[in-house]
C-alpha cells in the first residue's frame, strides 16, 4: 500500500488558528492555573491538611455548599415556573420580562450586593417586614441565600426555556386524548422532557454560586463560622500574605467545580447520546 | 383535539369549567413569576437608582464628577478597552479552529476555554497573584526589574483577561457549527483564499453572534469585581475601578455615592439587555 | 478537460469511502456518478475538486497531476448538494463573488462584472432575481443560481453534488432538461453524483454505477440499463424480481447444473401473462392489481411456493389479457432470466464480463 499522502484541509488557516488558540490558552489559562496547583504544594501534606481542615474552613465549606444548594433549588423551581410562564402564555410586557432575566448575567455582581443589601437591611424596603416578624435576613444565612438566587437565576431559566419551546405540543394533545389530566401530562410527559435541562440548569446555578464573591460578600456580614463563605476565607489568607494557605483551599474549591463541571458535561454528552439513538 | 369534542358531546359545562381553570392556573403561574422576578429583579433594580437619587440630583452628580470616582471610570473603560479586543480577537481564531474543524482534544479545549466560568473570581484573581505578586513566582524577577503587575493596573487587565476570556468564543461556536462549512467550501472553489472567505462570507454571518458575545465580555470586563479586587490592591485614584469604588464608598458608609457610581454599572447592565434583545431580534428575523 | 483518476483510495477514520477507483473522463463529457447513500460517490465528486484529499491514488487534469493542487488551483465549478448560497448576499452578489474575489490584476471591470452576471442570470433565466436574497428563492431558482455562481468563473469542470435532490418531482424533471441543455451549449466537462437511476439514465452520457465505495460498472445508459455487469447494477437500475431455488431450476429448463444459491434475475415488464398455458408457464394468482398511468402493476403469487413476483404490462397488453380480477389464476412465462456466475458476495471487476443470459422458449 502507498504511503499516506499528507491529509489536507480544505478551509485555510487551521494550522494557525490552532496554533494561535492552543498559545493564548495556555498563557491566560494553563500557566496560571499550574501555578495554582504548584503554589499548593509548596506546604507539605501535613500543613495543606491543617489548612482546609481548619475549623473555621470545614465552617465555611459547609455555609458554601448549603447555600449554594438551596439557592439552586430554589432557582430550578421558580426558574422552570418562569420559562413556562414565558413560552407557553402571552401577556404584556412579556418581552421585557425575557430580557429581564439575563439581569443578573448583565449587573455587576458588586451593585447587585449592594442593592440587596438595602433591601433586606433591617430597615429596607423588604427587611423591615422581616424584622417585624423578627426574622433577620441581611447578615445571616438567608441572606447569603438571597444573593445567590440572585446571580443564579437565569442559568435555569435559560436551560428551559429552549427546551419546551421545541417541546412538540403534540405528545400533550396525544396524552389528553388518551385521557390523561393536566396534572398527568405535566408530570408523566412534559417534565421527562425538560427534565435533563433543568439539571443543567440547576448544575451551572449550583457552580456559579459556589464561587460566587461580589454579591454575597456584602449581605453576609462575613462573620468567622457563621457567615464567612469559601471565597472571602481565601481573600483572607492572601492578605495575611498566606500565599499557600490560599493555594490550597483555592484548590479544594476548584476540586468541587470541576466534579461538577465534570458531571455537567458527562449528563449533558448522556442526553445527547440518548437523542441520538432514538 | 378530539377529546375536546367528545367532551363537548356529551357535558359542555365540563369545557367551561375545564376552561375556568385553565384560566385561573394560568394568571396564577404568570402571578407567581411575576412576583418571583418582581423582588429578584426589578426591585433590586430600582433600589439602585432610588438609593442614588435619594439626596438629589446635585449630589448624585456630584459624586460622579470627584476625582477619584473618575479615576475609577477611566481606569474601567482603559481596562475593558484592552481586555475586550484582545478576548474578541482570540475569541473569533478559536472558533474558527473548533468549529471549522475536526480534531482530537476538541472536547478538551472547550472545557479549558469553560474554565473562567466554572472558577471563582477569587480564584481567577489568586492565580495572578502567586504568578507574579511579590511572594509569587515570579515576583523576585519582577521586582529586579522593577515590573509591577499585582497592585497595579497590568494585574487588573490579566485579571479582566481571564475572566471574560469565554464570552466572545462560547458565543461563536455554536453559530458556527450550525452554518457548517459549505458556503466557506463554495467561496474556495469560487477562487477566494483564506482573508476573503473569513471577511466575506463567514464575518458576515456570524456578526450578531459576535456583537452579542463582545458586549457581555464587555459588560463583564466593566462590572468585574471579584478577581479585581484580589489582584487590585484598592490604591484610591490609581488601582480602583468602578466596582472596586462602589464598595469602598459603601464601605465607609456614603451610601449615595456608593448608588450613583453603581448606578452608571446598572445603566450599562440595562444598555447590555437593550442591545442583547436587539440582537435576538435580529437574528430571529433572519 | 479531461480528468484520470487513477487508483484512487480514502478512508474516513476505519471507513473504506472510496476504494481503488480508475476512471477516465474524457473532455465536454456529462458522466453520472450512480449508487446508493454511502457508495462513495460523493466522496469521489469533492475528491476531484480537491475538497476532499486522497489516501492514495492520482488525479490527473488534462494528463497533469493534481492531486495535491489546492482546490483554488484547480479552478472548478462546484454546486453544493443544498447549494451552499450566501445567506447575506443578493443574487447578483453571489454570481458576482467569484469575480470579485480574483487578485486586482486578474479581475474584471465593475461593468463587466455586471454583464457577466447578467449574462450568465440571462442563461439560467432568472435575471428578474438579481436583487433578491437566496432567502426569497424557491428551492429550484436556488439551484439554478448555484449553477450561475459556479459558471461565472468559467470552470472547465462542472462539479454537482446530487443537484435535484432536494426538489420535488416536477422541478426536479424540469430542470432535468435544462442542465441538459445548458451543458450542449457550453460543453463543459460535467459530472453529477445522483442516487436517482431515472436521473441518470434520463441525462449522462457516461454512467459510473458504484456500490460500497467500489465502481460496479462504467458505460452508456444503453450499456448498463440493457448490459448489466452484475446483479447490483442489474438490480439498482430498475424494478427486479429475484428468482431462487426450485423456482429458478424448474424455469429455466436447459440450465440443470445450476449451483445452489444462484439467483436468477427479472424485470417485471419482462414476465408474459397469459390466460392459458402454452408450455412452460407456472401457474399464478393475482394477489393485487393497480394501474399506474400508462402501466399496469400486478402482485403474483406463485400457487405451489408462494414466493412473490411483480409483473408490468403496458395498458394495452392488460387489455389484449383481457379482463383480470383479484384471485384469479394467471399463467406467467419468465422469458430473459439474468444470471449472473460468482453471486452473490465476491466482488466484480469490470474486465471480465461473466454475464451470461438464459433466455429459454
Amino acid at each position: 500500500m502507498a504511503a499516506k499522502q499528507k491529509s489536507r484541509r480544505v478551509l485555510p488557516g487551521f494550522g494557525l488558528s490552532m496554533g494561535y488558540t492552543v498559545v493564548y490558552l495556555s498563557l491566560i489559562i494553563l500557566i496560571p492555573l499550574a501555578a495554582l496547583l504548584l503554589k499548593a504544594t509548596t506546604l507539605n501534606f501535613g500543613q495543606t491538611w491543617n489548612t482546609v481542615t481548619e475549623p473555621r474552613v470545614v465552617a465555611s465549606y459547609k455555609l458554601t455548599l448549603f447555600t449554594s444548594l438551596v439557592a439552586a433549588i430554589v432557582n430550578a423551581v421558580f426558574g422552570t415556573l418562569i420559562a413556562w410562564v414565558l413560552v407557553r402564555y402571552q401577556f404584556w410586557g412579556k418581552r421585557v420580562i425575557d430580557a429581564l432575566v439575563d439581569l443578573p448575567f448583565a449587573l455587576p455582581t458588586a451593585v447587585a450586593g449592594i442593592a440587596l443589601t438595602t433591601i433586606y437591611a433591617p430597615n429596607g424596603w423588604i427587611g423591615q417586614y422581616f424584622e417585624a416578624m423578627g426574622v433577620k435576613v441581611a447578615y445571616t444565612q438567608y441572606g447569603i441565600i438571597i444573593a445567590l438566587t440572585f446571580i443564579g437565576l437565569p442559568f435555569v431559566v435559560r436551560s428551559v426555556q429552549p427546551v419546551l419551546q421545541d417541546l412538540d405540543q403534540q405528545y400533550e394533545e396525544a396524552a389528553s386524548t388518551l385521557g390523561a389530566g393536566s396534572g398527568q401530562i405535566f408530570f408523566k410527559v412534559i417534565f421527562p422532557a425538560i427534565f435533563p435541562a433543568v439539571l443543567t440548569g440547576f448544575a451551572l446555578a449550583f457552580a456559579r454560586a459556589l464561587g460566587e464573591y461580589g454579591s454575597v460578600v456584602f449581605i453576609s456580614g462575613n462573620m468567622p463560622m457563621k457567615t464567612e463563605i469559601v471565597p472571602l476565607l481565601i481573600i483572607t489568607k492572601l492578605e495575611q500574605y498566606n500565599y499557600g494557605g490560599a493555594a490550597a483551599i483555592a484548590v479544594v474549591m476548584l476540586g468541587f467545580s470541576f466534579i461538577l463541571l465534570f458531571l455537567i458535561n458527562f449528563w449533558q454528552w448522556r442526553t445527547a447520546k440518548k437523542h441520538q439513538v432514538t | 383535539m378530539v377529546s375536546r369534542e367528545v367532551t363537548l358531546h356529551f357535558d359542555t359545562s365540563a369545557v367551561k369549567v375545564a376552561s375556568r381553570f385553565d384560566s385561573i392556573r394560568k394568571w396564577l403561574l404568570i402571578g407567581v413569576a411575576l412576583l418571583f422576578l418582581g423582588l429578584f429583579i426589578l426591585v433590586p433594580l430600582l433600589a439602585v437608582f432610588s438609593e442614588a437619587l435619594k439626596k438629589g440630583v446635585q449630589l448624585y452628580f456630584a459624586a460622579l464628577i470627584e476625582p477619584n470616582a473618575w479615576a475609577a471610570i477611566k481606569l474601567t473603560l482603559v481596562t475593558a478597552a484592552v481586555a475586550v479586543p484582545i478576548n474578541t480577537i482570540f475569541g473569533v481564531i478559536a472558533a474558527w479552529a473548533i468549529a471549522k474543524f475536526n480534531f482530537e482534544g476538541k472536547n478538551f479545549m472547550l472545557t479549558l476555554i469553560d474554565i473562567p466560568f466554572a472558577v471563582s473570581p477569587v480564584i481567577a484573581g489568586l492565580v495572578f497573584v502567586l504568578l507574579f505578586g511579590s511572594q509569587g513566582m515570579l515576583g523576585p524577577f519582577l521586582a529586579e526589574h522593577n515590573i509591577k503587575i499585582i497592585f497595579a493596573v497590568p494585574g487588573i487587565v490579566l485579571a479582566t483577561i481571564f475572566v471574560t476570556f469565554p464570552f466572545v468564543v462560547r458565543e461563536l461556536i455554536p453559530i458556527m457549527q450550525d452554518q457548517g462549512t459549505d458556503e466557506e467550501q463554495a467561496a474556495i472553489t469560487l477562487g477566494a483564499n483564506g482573508w476573503q472567505t473569513f471577511f466575506r462570507v463567514t464575518l458576515p454571518n456570524i456578526k450578531w453572534g459576535l456583537l452579542y458575545g463582545v458586549i457581555l465580555c464587555n459588560a463583564r470586563a466593566m462590572g468585574e469585581f471579584g478577581a479585581v479586587s484580589v489582584v487590585s490592591g484598592h490604591i484610591r485614584g490609581l488601582t480602583n475601578t468602578i466596582p472596586l469604588h462602589v464598595e469602598i464608598l459603601y464601605n465607609e458608609y456614603n451610601f449615595t455615592a456608593a448608588f450613583a457610581v453603581a448606578s452608571l454599572l446598572a445603566l450599562l447592565a440595562l444598555a447590555t439587555l437593550v442591545i442583547k434583545s436587539m440582537v435576538e431580534w435580529k437574528t430571529q428575523k433572519h | 478537460m479531461g480528468i484520470s483518476i487513477c487508483d484512487v483510495s480514502k478512508a474516513f477514520s476505519s471507513f473504506p469511502a472510496v476504494k481503488n477507483v480508475e476512471l477516465e473522463i474524457p473532455t465536454g463529457d456529462f458522466v453520472a456518478l450512480l449508487g446508493p447513500s454511502g457508495s462513495g460517490k460523493t466522496t469521489l465528486l469533492r475528491m476531484i475538486a480537491g475538497l476532499e484529499s486522497l489516501d492514495s491514488g492520482k488525479i490527473l487534469f488534462n494528463g497533469l497531476d493534481y492531486t495535491n493542487k489546492t482546490v483554488k488551483e484547480r479552478k472548478v465549478g462546484f454546486v453544493f448538494q443544498h447549494y451552499a448560497l450566501f445567506r447575506h448576499m443578493t443574487i447578483f452578489e453571489n454570481v458576482a463573488f467569484g469575480l470579485k474575489v480574483r487578485p486586482r490584476r486578474n479581475r474584471p471591470s465593475k461593468r463587466e462584472i455586471k454583464e457577466k452576471v447578467h449574462e450568465l442570470l440571462r442563461l439560467v433565466q432568472l435575471e428578474h432575481l438579481v436583487d433578491r436574497y437566496p432567502s426569497q428563492l424557491s428551492g429550484g431558482q436556488r439551484q439554478r443560481i448555484a449553477l450561475a455562481r459556479a459558471l461565472a468563473v468559467e470552470p472547465e469542470v462542472l462539479l454537482l453534488d446530487e443537484p435535484f435532490g432536494a426538489l420535488d418531482a416536477k422541478v426536479r424533471q424540469e430542470l432535468r432538461h435544462w442542465l441538459r441543455e445548458i451543458h450542449q451549449k457550453l460543453n463543459i466537462t460535467t459530472v453529477f453524483v445522483t442516487h436517482d437511476q431515472e436521473e441518470a439514465l434520463e441525462m449522462a452520457d457516461t454512467i459510473v454505477v458504484m456500490n460500497k465505495g467500489m465502481v460496479e460498472q462504467i458505460g452508456s445508459p444503453e450499456e448498463v440499463y440493457h448490459h448489466p455487469a452484475n446483479a447490483f447494477v442489474y438490480s439498482f437500475l430498475g424494478r427486479v424480481n429475484e428468482i431462487t431455488g426450485k423456482a429458478l431450476s424448474e424455469t429455466t429448463l436447459r440450465v440443470t447444473d445450476l449451483e445452489k444459491g444462484t439467483v436468477g434475475y427479472i424485470r417485471p415488464h419482462e414476465i408474459v401473462l397469459k390466460k392459458t398455458s402454452e408450455g412452460l408457464g407456472m401457474l399464478v394468482e393475482v394477489v393485487h392489481i393497480h394501474s399506474v398511468g400508462s402501466t399496469v402493476r400486478m402482485q403474483l403469487k406463485r400457487r405451489d411456493t408462494d414466493d412473490l413476483y411483480e409483473a408490468e404490462l403496458t395498458i394495452e397488453t392488460y387489455k389484449e389479457l383481457g379482463a383480470v380480477s383479484k384471485g384469479d389464476l394467471l399463467h406467467a412465462e419468465f422469458n430473459n432470466i439474468v444470471v449472473f456466475e460468482n453471486e452473490p458476495g465476491t466482488s466484480h471487476s469490470l474486465q471480465e464480463q461473466t454475464k451470461f443470459t438464459a433466455a429459454f422458449n
